[in-house]
């Protein structure tokens, strides 16, 4: 199913946790030598987590935001996060801030049920990205089982996945998936959010034959592709040594690859 | 959905379907109503085939599927067979450590049959 996502990038309003960012200027960013994807036609209301957001929406300019074209690099899925992160995040939190504190009398989330929801789902938000992190390690022949709402992945360092759209993250955030019981404590999985996506658009057709009934409907679903960067809660394999597979009990089997 | 629409979805089809709108639209219109009710069946089917793939996996180690699965449900293993049969089939020492963790929870396995293999036979008649 991968093979079919579509990935038109969606800038998405979401509540961050850091609000401190946002009143920094971003400093003049390295153009990238990619071609910048027209995303300011696509910066569309994201419809199903914050209806109400429509309202302020459209004409709300961006008063801290003083680079416009720093919310083009953070929608680029390469291993370049230093550009990525401070452009990306900053371009983020002062999306709808300063409107959402006004009007926002519904879809507050206080930071204790944002976290209670974040962990019943399975994951923990990190926080953002800073320019300084060097989270994208080389390869490791570790694995980890992760579960994320009622999915599970088999993940390694370095492996994309995408989940259903998570609450509460921004691009260029880390998440943690701190596994529980039955799982394997003190175990953690991190991981970058890269995107925010739609997946590709299916068609939902009904017909009943004979009757005159006839319903079309198209379904964009709302993704968000995660890069993993780290598996902490196991030995990882020094590059010279010969190590029989570990044997762990629960939900969690890592394997510690014989080195080649 | 008008003719342009019509016609892109019909890409492929055989014969006048791809071509006069008239059959196309019934040919598209059945392809819909297929991938509708196939984007339930899939689900179905790839559970069927992890099964498959995590039943061939264990019976290498002489557990059959039932038993395996009853293991692990007792040690309260919550892996679900998507990662189960990708751990059987790249990580073979890993499966091997949950096979045994399920053989442990759950004796019983001794009725195991496997299939009789095929030996060769001479040609002599």
């Amino acid at each position: 199913m991968a093979n079919r996502r579509c990935l038109q990038a969606l800038t998405r309003q979401a509540t961050s946790l850091s609000s401190s960012v946002r009143h920094l200027n971003t400093p003049p960013l390295l153009s990238a030598p990619f071609p910048l994807k027209p995303l300011l036609d696509a910066r569309q209301v994201s419809p199903s987590l914050e209806p109400n957001r429509c309202a302020l929406w459209p004409p709300r300019a961006r008063p801290f935001c003083s680079n416009r074209t720093s919310d083009d690099e953070d929608e680029d899925e390469d291993e370049d996060e230093d550009e990525d992160g401070e452009g990306g995040e900053v371009m983020e939190e002062s999306d709808c801030e300063t409107g959402k504190s006004s009007s926002r009398s519904k879809w507050e989330y206080t930071a204790e049920e944002r976290e209670a929801e974040a962990a019943a789902i399975g994951y923990t938000l990190l926080g953002p990205l800073e320019r300084s992190d060097r989270v994208f390690n080389p390869y490791e022949p570790v694995f980890a089982v992760v579960q994320i709402g009622s999915h599970q992945f088999k993940v390694s360092n370095g492996d994309c996945i995408f989940t259903e759209r998570l609450k509460f993250c921004d691009i260029n955030d880390k998440t943690q998936t701190i596994v529980g019981r039955p799982t394997v404590p003190d175990a953690a999985v991190h991981a970058v959010v890269e995107e925010h996506a739609l997946d590709a658009k299916v068609i939902i057709f009904k017909k009943k034959r004979r009757k005159n009934y006839r319903r079309t409907k198209g379904h964009r679903q709302e993704l968000t592709k995660l890069r993993i960067t780290d598996i902490q809660g196991i030995e990882k394999p020094e590059k010279t040594d010969n190590e029989k597979p570990v044997k762990s009990a629960v939900k969690k089997s890592e394997k510690v690859a014989v080195a080649a | 959905m008008n003719k342009a629409k019509v016609f892109k979805l019909a890409k492929g089809f055989r014969g006048r379907a791809k071509n006069c709108i008239r059959i196309a639209r019934e040919r598209v219109e059945k392809a819909l109503q297929y991938s509708y009710r196939d984007r339930r069946n899939k689900k179905r089917d790839m559970r069927s085939l992890w099964i498959q793939r995590i039943n061939a996996g264990t019976r290498i180690h002489s557990v059959n599927y039932g038993n395996f699965m009853h293991g692990l449900m007792k040690e309260n293993i919550q892996l679900n067979r998507k990662v189960l049969s990708e751990i059987s089939m790249h990580e073979p020492h890993s499966f091997k450590a949950l096979v045994d963790i399920s053989r442990n929870a759950f004796p019983g396995n001794k009725n195991v049959v496997h299939a009789p293999r095929k030996v060769a036979m001479p040609l002599s008649v």
